[in-house]
């Protein structure tokens, strides 16, 4: 009878122990701040009964282009009709692909900008955006 | 920076913090030398909060999405960015739990810088000339009530989706799997169009052009983005000149106020802001049909990088869309505990006669089971598609899905590989982890 007794005890201890192992699995009341940014809602547009049927301004997110020689060259010439963000999308691209990419926006789709100036944004991409070169 | 003073209204509530503080570094020593619950707590520590990669590559984009944040443009939910000028934005994966996409939602291409931001009604007409007995104009009101109006159930999936998976990775939009959307599309059939204009003989092709512009010299693929369609080719008589999407005005970004929908064909067809209809007696030459959108005229349109060099890989324009399916429920960014009745939902689509059958893998495609179809939207529309799935034991499982199309074609577990990062179709997989739940 004794012996059952302690036994009880041993069992209600241990049932404490398992119960507080369960409570401490949780975690409960963390935070940190958030770092991902936050998207602002944007407003309705006010509404005329015209026959303008206007969206209002795209808009742009400007990418940041890896530091280094030719950069501006590529903020002033490819920006001409598209983003910089055509080159930041990109996965790493062996540096013959990028040599290609610039002769076609020369000849296919007639980016008119002298030889010097292609051979420094070939250059710069290739220095910034191939498997072995590209950091960020 | 805020102070203090600032943060706590009063000096003991701030005493209250610094001790719930203490409080909390003093206990946490303690839990960490419980060995057995540290550990069991989770096999990775989970710190602080994770971002996408800014790219992704050399290797396959291993996510579901493209990796670019969520941004906002005019009339649309936050999309995840791929390009800002011009505008290309990707769906995120939960919208497909609905088998229409929701125009806000619906994924973005425009392919030169100049495209519209307004459109004046009292401008815009719909034109149709080249070789046909009198060139015609309609106005929007004109369209809506000179012809029946139809309404088509169709995916527009850009002939890019998935380019991110390509390896060895080619250049171009590296879109994941949401340059895709389904929505109910409502216009004028382009036939009755064409008999309104009575088509002269010799005619060959049909040429869309919308108000996708840029600023290159003109004859130039950057001066206008200009498709064609072969007047003999079947599809020609399902095309719809849609000013409805899912009920609703078109978002500018879409192609407000006429977008062409050809059914079962990539969205490379689909002029967005339409505004001629061109009749050629010749087949087109432009750009954008001799050099841009070509696929290897072979097997699934696949090559290879070095047979490709040769310059002897015959190409032909790129047509139907392939058959596909995803898992879209669960996602895979949450753990579920062992035992949880789990509904595995995704979606299936195909341009060639709909979906016939889908089946499930829980074994990474070993064994395959069939899914459940929901509801015949017609053959060009996503099927919705639903597998009961229950698992026991806790592990990580690779759940493969498969469709099988109208026609027979059933999901290959092969990429394809070819210059433009078209046509990809392969089985696509999802890691589900199963937690301990007793």
């Amino acid at each position: 009878m004794k012996t059952y007794k302690y036994l009880e005890v041993a069992l209600v201890i241990g049932a404490i122990g398992t119960g507080t192992a369960v409570y401490a699995q949780h975690k409960t009341g963390q935070y940190e701040a958030g770092s991902s940014g936050k998207i602002t809602q944007p407003l309705a547009q006010p509404l005329s009964t015209d026959s303008s049927y206007d969206e209002g301004p795209l808009l742009t997110y400007r990418p940041t282009l890896a530091p280094g020689d030719g950069r501006q060259e590529v903020e002033v010439y490819c920006n001409t009709c598209h983003s910089s963000i055509y080159i930041t999308m990109q996965p790493p691209l062996p540096a013959d692909t990028w040599a290609a990419e610039v002769t076609k926006m020369r000849k296919t789709f007639g980016a008119d900008f002298p030889d010097e100036i292609a051979n420094k944004v070939v250059r710069y991409l290739q220095a910034n955006y191939t498997p072995d070169t590209r950091k960020h | 920076m805020l102070s203090n003073t600032k943060l706590f209204s009063n000096e003991t509530s701030r005493r209250k913090f610094v001790r719930a503080g203490l409080l909390a570094v003093a206990t946490a020593p303690a839990i960490a030398a419980w060995p057995a619950l540290a550990q069991q707590n989770s096999e990775q520590q989970i710190t602080a909060q994770l971002s996408a990669p800014e790219f992704t590559g050399p290797e396959p984009n291993p996510f579901w999405n493209s990796v670019g944040p969520l941004v906002t443009q005019p009339q649309k939910s936050p999309l995840i960015l791929l390009t800002d000028r011009p505008v290309q934005l990707e769906t995120p994966r939960q919208y497909f739990l609905n088998a229409f996409t929701p125009n806000e939602a619906f994924y973005v291409r425009w392919h030169l810088e100049t495209l519209p931001n307004a459109i004046d009604l009292k401008q815009w007409r719909l034109r149709v000339d080249g070789n046909v007995e009198k060139s015609i104009e309609f106005s929007l009101p004109e369209l809506f009530t000179r012809f029946q109006p139809v309404s088509v159930a169709a995916v527009n999936q850009c002939s890019g989706n998935s380019r991110s998976r390509f390896q060895p990775r080619v250049p171009g939009g590296q879109w994941g799997n949401g340059a895709m959307g389904n929505a109910l599309w409502t216009g004028v059939k382009l036939r009755d169009v064409l008999n309104a204009a009575k088509l002269k003989t010799g005619s060959v092709q049909i040429q869309f052009e919308g108000l996708d512009r840029g600023k290159g010299p003109e004859g130039n693929g950057s001066n206008r983005f200009l498709k064609s369609l072969d007047l003999n080719n079947p599809v020609t008589d399902e095309v719809i000149l849609a000013y409805a999407m899912n009920n609703k005005p078109l978002p500018l970004l879409n192609g407000f106020p006429l977008r062409a929908v050809v059914p079962g064909y990539f969205a490379t067809y689909w002029l967005k802001s339409l505004t001629s209809i061109r009749i050629l007696d010749k087949t087109d030459d432009n750009f954008w049909m001799k050099s841009g959108y070509r696929v290897p005229d072979t097997p699934r349109g696949s090559t290879t990088p070095d047979e490709f060099k040769t310059g002897k890989v015959p190409t032909v324009p790129i047509s139907k869309i392939p058959v596909r399916s995803f898992l879209i429920s669960p996602d895979g960014l949450d753990k579920i505990p062992a035992g949880f009745p789990l509904q595995l939902q995704g979606i299936a689509f195909s341009g060639n006669g709909g979906i016939k059958k889908v089946e499930v893998s829980d074994d990474n495609g070993k064994n395959w089971r069939e899914a459940h179809l929901g509801d015949d939207l017609g053959p060009y529309s996503f099927r919705i598609w639903q597998f009961a799935w229950a698992p026991k034991h806790p592990g990580k499982y690779q759940i493969a899905v498969r469709a099988t199309d109208g026609i027979g074609n059933i999901q290959p577990d092969e990429g394809v590989w070819n210059p433009g990062g078209y046509l990809w179709n392969k089985i696509e997989r999802q890691e589900i982890v199963i937690g301990d739940a007793a």
